[in-house]
């Protein structure tokens, strides 16, 4: 590989790009938990309730008949407990386990054998890409990618599937996706504040516009949420019973026009990363950037390209492009290469300057010289040997 | 979960103390109307009663049991917020790529490119039909070649990689390339763990390793000692190294590397050499960036052309030359060259105007004196 990574240097990118990685199945594992915990208490509650009613009717004189319905009963709920408690509890199972697969995965980081480490780097570059292009909207490459490279468990497909659904009911003008993710993340959502999809899509509603089966029936639900930022307006609408969002809607009848629903999409997909604790650009993008900018040296931009170097990955046709906004690399420490073979030049391989101000290392001048005559390859103008002079870097 | 049995009173069953294990079929006939009114015995009554309490004992259990797991859930999500940052900060601005489409467009392109590299066709095939990105056919071509014969080398099948040696024959002789010679070789060598009968066959593919006597005559002469061993196994004689199926692991590496030196390419995909980079620089200037952020000294890092510190890639990722001004400690540009002076050091111009005295200019690290125009631009 071309670039060195000691291991220490590889615990410090983990630290800084697997965020992610982690953080998405620990989210889905902790929402698990928490609804097993709801449905294990309420079934729990209604088990004590029909056993306490069993034990009252045993302390009075009881009659067969209503000891074995009140029985009966309890058997019932005593099944549905189990059936809800196995569910929840498998579910919360699978998260765990899905959690721990991926901290195994990255733990191989440090594997002692070269060949293990190299196909964790190509692995780890393949995940990145995968996030990128989910982000980016190309399901299906991101899907086969993450297919063909071994790493479906290790990726937040999943979240991004979701999300697509989401995104392409909106696109089709259909609310009740979105209303159905809110109503989900809910709890979360409140603690980020952000209760204005709340109000926006139902204000679509009344109007009947591509929104099936949602009539005023959808607004009184609508106005028990929390106080809503309409955020063209900034107007602030506490707890409004729904005719009065009637009204509004009639007066704001330019809600409907499609920037506002392209802003809605945005609007989703920009709360949908923030609740789950991811930025707006993906992991591989800023590690490219940086990485561009840490290879890219004014030479890679000359302009009659005459200093490209073939295994420069910034000259090549489209970084080329892509680095033009970023920094340059900071140097200052002096490195020099050979033009010719490429070579390190240092004290095993001196510079030398041919009497046209062109430095070449000693052994590649060695290695073109003809009946102790040497071409500059850059400007094919012919000197003796001798000429070349030693010049001394410090 | 408990389950209990009923005792039907008159029955000629013993009544049961506590059967809580026997199950119970809910689904049972209702009791004959017979006993309906019939009050419960003292004793299935105590015996219920047991049961409710054991039921709800059970049920409490389970509520709470779940419960305690909680701390360890929590403490997960603490560990992984304490271990890993959860925010990554840019090197620039975030919106530097997505102002404008086109780079978007560049960045797919470059990506395509890279699958192609890597050899993943299908994957490359579905980006660019799902971004609407046309790949020029002759830059797919030697990729979609390259990806057969290697293929077929994985299935160790040799004749593929041998048409394309032979047809590149001269420009591998100018690399100094011995892949067709290595090709023959592990030919033979297959040939040989076939066995005696495959002695006439191996002898005449021998004749394949003329051309190459004078550059590889050792290994010949190693090769055809081989053959002695042919009757008794080659696994059991001095030569079973050459049965060695590293062999195969190293023609595919050699003919990769063969190939994309003759296409002018590099191993390693341009796109996995800059992320590599930047996995190991995005640390690097996390770090600094809290650090410059700490001492509040923003306007340390208020150039944006230019990096405020530099990343240790190896020398591997030295592409281009890069002169530093051992007195300036900055990098040399068209509009500040680096000067060498008549003793043989070299210095940046703007160093050499300053160190002027006088007319005179003394060179920093040696005693010899001489006129500042006769200090030469080089290019390095």
């Amino acid at each position: 590989m071309a670039v060195q990574e000691s291991a220490a240097q590889l615990s410090m990118t983990l630290k800084v790009q697997e965020y992610p990685t982690l953080k998405v199945p620990y989210e889905t594992l902790n929402k698990r938990f928490r609804a097993a915990q709801k449905n294990i208490d309420r079934e729990t509650s209604h088990v004590t309730m029909v056993v306490a009613e069993l034990e009252k009717t045993l302390s009075g004189c009881p009659a067969v008949d209503s000891v074995v319905s009140l029985l009966d009963g309890v058997v019932e709920k005593l099944s549905v407990l189990k059936r809800k408690a196995v569910e929840s509890i498998q579910a919360e199972d699978e998260s765990a386990k899905l959690c721990k697969r991926r901290i195994e995965h990255l733990k191989e980081h440090s594997s002692d054998q070269p060949a293990a480490a190299s196909v964790w780097k190509r692995k780890r570059m393949d995940r990145m890409m995968v996030e990128h292009l989910l982000r980016c909207g190309y399901y299906n490459t991101a899907v086969k990618l993450a297919r063909q490279s071994g790493i479906e468990d290790l990726v937040n497909i999943e979240m991004f599937l979701t999300a697509k659904e989401v995104e392409e009911s909106l696109e089709r003008r259909e609310t009740a996706t979105c209303l159905a993710w809110c109503h989900d993340n809910k709890s979360r959502l409140r603690k980020m504040k952000t209760c204005k999809k709340a109000l926006q899509p139902s204000r679509r509603e009344p109007a009947g516009r591509g929104a099936p089966g949602h009539g005023h029936a959808g607004l009184p639900a609508r106005h028990a949420h929390l106080p809503v930022q309409a955020p063209e307006s900034g107007v602030r609408l506490h707890r409004l019973p729904w005719f009065f969002l009637l009204l509004t809607l009639c007066i704001l009848s330019d809600l409907l026009d499609p920037a506002r629903w392209r802003m809605l999409i945005q609007q989703f997909r920009y709360d949908n990363y923030r609740l789950h604790q991811l930025g707006n650009n993906s992991v591989f993008t800023l590690t490219l950037q940086a990485g561009l900018s840490a290879i890219k040296t004014p030479q890679c931009y000359k302009e009659d390209g005459s200093s490209k170097s073939p295994d420069c990955p910034v000259c090549s046709r489209s970084l080329n492009k892509l680095a033009q906004p970023l920094p340059m690399a900071h140097c200052a420490n002096s490195r020099l290469v050979c033009k010719i073979s490429g070579d390190v030049m240092n004290e095993n391989n001196p510079p030398m300057m041919l009497p046209n101000g062109y430095v070449y290392g000693y052994n590649s001048l060695l290695s073109i010289r003809q009946d102790d005559k040497v071409v500059c390859p850059r400007t094919k103008e012919v000197f003796h040997f001798s000429q070349a002079e030693k010049v001394y870097i410090m | 979960m408990a389950d209990c049995s009923l005792d039907l009173p008159g029955s000629s069953n013993p009544p049961s103390h506590l059967g809580l294990l026997r199950s119970w079929d809910h689904r049972r006939v209702p009791p004959c109307p017979a006993l309906q009114g019939t009050p419960l015995s003292a004793t299935l009554s105590l015996v219920m009663s047991q049961c409710c309490r054991k039921i709800k004992d059970t049920v409490q259990k389970l509520a709470s049991d779940h419960k305690d797991i909680h701390s360890s859930v929590s403490r997960v999500g603490k560990a992984i917020d304490r271990n890993f940052d959860s925010e990554i900060c840019g090197v620039v601005s975030d919106a530097v790529w997505d102002a404008r489409e086109q780079q978007q467009q560049i960045l797919q392109m470059a990506i395509v490119e890279h699958l192609y590299q890597q050899g993943m066709l299908s994957v490359a095939e579905e980006l660019c039909q799902e971004s609407t990105l046309n790949v020029d056919l002759d830059f797919k071509q030697p990729f979609l070649e390259l990806n057969r014969i290697l293929e077929a080398l994985h299935e160790q099948d040799l004749g593929p990689a041998l048409e394309w040696a032979v047809s590149h024959r001269q420009r591998l002789l100018e690399l100094n390339s011995s892949l067709e010679f290595k090709l023959h070789r592990l030919h033979f060598i297959r040939l040989l763990a076939g066995g005696p009968a495959k002695q006439l066959e191996a002898l005449s593919y021998a004749r394949h390793f003329q051309p190459f006597a004078r550059l590889h005559q050792r290994e010949i002469q190693v090769m055809m000692g081989s053959l002695v061993y042919l009757r008794l196994g080659l696994e059991k004689s001095p030569y079973c190294h050459l049965l060695d199926s590293s062999h195969w692991a190293e023609i595919c590496e050699t003919f990769t590397r063969d190939a994309c030196s003759l296409l002018g390419l590099s191993v390693e995909s341009p796109l996995s050499v800059s992320f590599a980079s930047g996995c190991v620089a995005l640390p690097v200037l996390m770090n600094i960036k809290a650090v410059i952020e700490q001492r509040q000294c923003t306007g340390v890092w208020n150039h944006k052309d230019e990096l405020p510190i530099e990343i240790e890639l190896g020398m591997k990722c030295w592409y281009h030359s890069v002169f530093a001004c051992p007195i300036l400690r900055q990098q040399t540009s068209d509009s500040n060259p680096p000067i060498k002076l008549i003793c043989g050091h070299v210095i940046s111009r703007d160093a050499l105007n300053k160190l002027i005295n006088g007319g005179k200019l003394k060179c920093p690290y040696c005693p010899m004196e001489q006129n500042p125009a006769d200090g030469k631009r080089i290019i390095f």
